[in-house]
């Protein structure tokens, strides 16, 4: 493996670990093995750069290479397995494609929907960033975030839900923004 | 009563297709007509249908698995499709809810996209909020599995690399972060500016921990095999110093001696990291440690488990990319999983983290992997002849070694509770190991003992056989008369399993005809031993440890 080739490896990397994970998850795996599919994915990525037609984009042939990694997870027995359910993967996957022509895959321009997604949650209000971490950071539930911000789990639930179509919005907004600069 | 027989033996073949699970509709059908006509027909269906149902509740599951999963689909059931997703999201959802959850998808297969795109939101909002989950923290542990899982890689050096030229351009990327105007056109591009940040973030640590001060030299190298080879920018310097930092050790097998008193070894091809002056990562290869009693001791991490409780002798085997070996060699401990679970090993024991890194499971105690480790720790160098150290464990009786002087450790360090007598040995010149009057060994203070072993060779007397070992301590006793070895096992703390009298008067050296040899420095012996076929050669080496 020359050095360009390894280079290449390295710069894709950095480009597409986001939207894999996103990919990943996106397959029913479960979120505490997310980022294991997603570097085993690199992994075999990596020890099978020879094979890679440069021809071809380079995120869809590790999603292709997720993908697989995740319908292997459906043949090992229940104990060691990484997704949350056999059947909803199953619903998952049969719309999942890895072709190179599929528009608006999940996966492209992960990084960038990171780093929108990033700034928005730098510019939400003090509550609901405190209700974010608690969810994302510190893994409780929204019954545990009802005990910690003396809210009814229910409100929490809704809370969250309305952060995370804020943020959407956002992301969204950003993105195009982005965009909009970039053709400009 | 011949079309009665007719009528049940065709039921029977019915019945057994349709048990089979031939069941198509001409097959119930006819069934069926058969039961109205005979009502022992249908008895006969109903009764096989009960059986069957009793043997899938056998095979599949137990009753109560069943009863659980009855409740909890009733109770997916119940949930709304909302209600569902939440749960796939916060990743809380049972298999029943997942179940459920697919026949909604199922039922409306537009909602599968929204899923998804929920699911990989929910992923990149994780993202962004939590550190652990951060872009930096993903690298970094991508690039611990590249240093473990792949052979052929440099990925180390080629992002140390990359670092170095991104921190040269590293105010070119500051202002383009400063002013989003100026965006590059596309997106990609966007997003790569974005990563360079983070990414030259990541690195920047790197460089921070390889370009430390000499002054945080943590560990030595005390002893390395003459094959050697490093690789890779980071090595250690020419003294042997090591600082904090990864490093990669092609071939060979070196000894580590760490700032607080623990030492290591490491056999190539292996990568590790010494973190600080106790601890240290092997993310490939074999590595041992052992701590003495007085120092807190090395802590040993790899990949998926570490050492909880410093032991006195442990090994890691992590040269499978599918799981982690833990052996204990002498002393007691605990190891405990990375994501939690910790359990004691005991001495000769043995663990595996398994692939997953989610259990512990036992496994034989095989100390064959830590012989080249072993040989470096033990404290002997063997220079001349055929000799083995045996690692811990090994049982000091043997029939497969002949023609070969065998080295037991037999106690890493006590302090004789008796005095003990020695065998008279002059220094500098070979002799006859001689009938002697013996002497009180004059040495104080902590000591080892080694034991050696030349087993009687099948069928052949008088054998010549010769060994030279050179000991890290200086020697300070030699026992090889019978019935001195004998008084003096139970001192040592050995364990012979046959001290019966005929063993015993067999023992040490032969009178007269096997020869030894301590330098003046008292660290070499040289032996020339006549192997014979029925007794057995031992003599016992006092090291002092101080």
């Amino acid at each position: 493996m020359d050095r360009t080739t390894q280079e290449l490896f390295i710069e894709q990397v950095r480009e597409h670990h986001a939207g894999l994970r996103g990919f990943v998850r996106a397959l029913g795996v479960d979120p505490l093995w997310v980022d294991d599919v997603a570097q085993e994915a690199f992994i075999v990525a990596y020890n099978r750069l020879d094979e890679f037609d440069r021809e071809r984009d380079f995120g869809a042939w590790l999603r292709g290479i997720a993908r697989n990694l995740v319908i292997n997870e459906r043949r090992k027995d229940a104990r060691r397995k990484r997704i949350l359910s056999d059947n909803l993967t199953d619903v998952l996957l049969s719309s999942s494609s890895a072709s190179d022509h599929e528009e608006e895959e999940i996966g492209d321009n992960g990084l960038a929907k990171l780093n929108a997604l990033r700034a928005c949650v730098a510019d939400l209000p003090e509550k609901s960033l405190g209700l974010l971490r608690s969810r994302y950071e510190d893994e409780n539930s929204a019954h545990d975030i009802a005990d910690e911000f003396e809210m009814k789990a229910p409100a929490v639930r809704k809370a969250l839900e309305r952060v995370r179509i804020s943020l959407r919005k956002c992301m969204e907004k950003r993105l195009e923004a982005g965009s909009a600069a970039g053709n400009a | 009563m011949p079309e009665v027989m007719d009528l049940r033996l065709r039921a029977e073949e019915l019945i057994s297709e349709f048990l089979s699970g031939d069941s198509s509709e001409a097959i119930l059908s006819e069934l069926a007509d058969l039961a109205l006509k005979d009502a022992s027909v249908a008895a006969r269906i109903r009764e096989e249908l009960e059986f069957s149902e009793m043997l899938r509740q056998v095979v599949e599951d137990d009753v109560a698995d069943s009863q659980a999963l009855f409740v909890e689909s009733k109770a997916a059931f119940a949930q709304s499709k909302d209600q569902l997703v939440e749960k796939a999201c916060d990743g809380r959802i049972n298999p029943a809810e997942c179940n459920q959850l697919a026949k909604f998808l199922l039922n409306e297969p537009d909602e599968v996209a929204t899923l998804k795109k929920s699911l990989a939101e929910d992923e990149w909002i994780r993202g962004a909020v939590s550190e652990s989950r951060s872009e930096e923290a993903f690298i970094e542990a991508l690039e611990t599995r590249m240093w473990a899982e792949t052979t052929r890689d440099h990925f180390v050096e080629d992002f140390q690399d990359r670092l170095e030229r991104e921190i040269s351009a590293e105010d070119e990327v500051d202002n383009i972060i400063e002013m989003p105007v100026s965006w590059t056109p596309t997106v990609l591009k966007m997003a790569a500016v974005a990563a360079a940040v983070a990414f030259c973030a990541f690195l920047m640590t790197q460089v921070g921990v390889n370009h430390l001060p000499a002054s945080a030299s943590v560990a030595m190298v005390t002893k390395s095999s003459p094959d050697v080879r490093w690789v890779g920018e980071h090595v250690p310097g020419s003294n042997g110093e090591v600082v904090v930092g990864p490093y990669e050790l092609e071939r060979g097998i070196v000894a580590l001696k760490f700032a607080n008193g623990g030492e290591m070894t490491v056999e190539g091809p292996a990568l590790f990291e010494v973190k600080d002056n106790s601890t240290a990562h092997v993310h490939h290869g074999v590595a041992m440690a052992r701590n003495e009693q007085s120092s807190p001791g090395i802590t040993l991490k790899s990949n998926g488990l570490s050492v909880s409780e410093p032991v006195p002798l442990i090994g890691i085997d992590a040269r499978s990319e599918f799981s982690t070996e833990a052996i204990v060699f002498e002393g007691d401990g605990g190891v405990c999983l990375d994501g939690g679970g910790c359990r004691s090993l005991f001495e000769f024991e043995a663990v595996k983290a398994d692939r997953n890194r989610d259990r512990l499971v036992d496994i034989p105690y095989n100390p064959q992997p830590f012989l080249g480790g072993w040989e470096l720790l033990s404290g002997v160098e063997k220079n001349l002849g055929s000799v083995r150290i045996e690692m811990p464990g090994t049982t000091i009786e043997s029939t497969d070694r002949e023609g070969e002087v065998q080295v037991f450790v037999e106690n890493e360090s006590f302090r004789p509770e008796s005095d003990l007598e020695v065998d008279q040995v002059s220094t500098g010149h070979f002799a006859s190991a001689e009938l002697n009057p013996g002497q009180a060994l004059q040495a104080r203070g902590d000591l080892r003992s080694y034991l050696l072993q030349l087993w009687p060779t099948t069928g052949v007397d008088g054998e010549e056989v010769e060994a030279s070992l050179t000991f890290d301590h200086e020697v300070v006793g030699l026992i090889y008369s019978s019935d001195r070895l004998t008084s003096s096992d139970t001192s040592v703390g050995t364990a012979i399993p046959h001290v019966g009298e005929e063993f015993n008067r067999e023992r040490g050296l032969d009178l007269g005809r096997d020869e030894i040899l301590l330098s003046d420095d008292r660290r070499t012996l040289n032996l020339k031993l006549k192997g014979g076929e029925l007794e057995v050669d031992q003599i016992r080496v006092l090291v002092a440890l101080n």
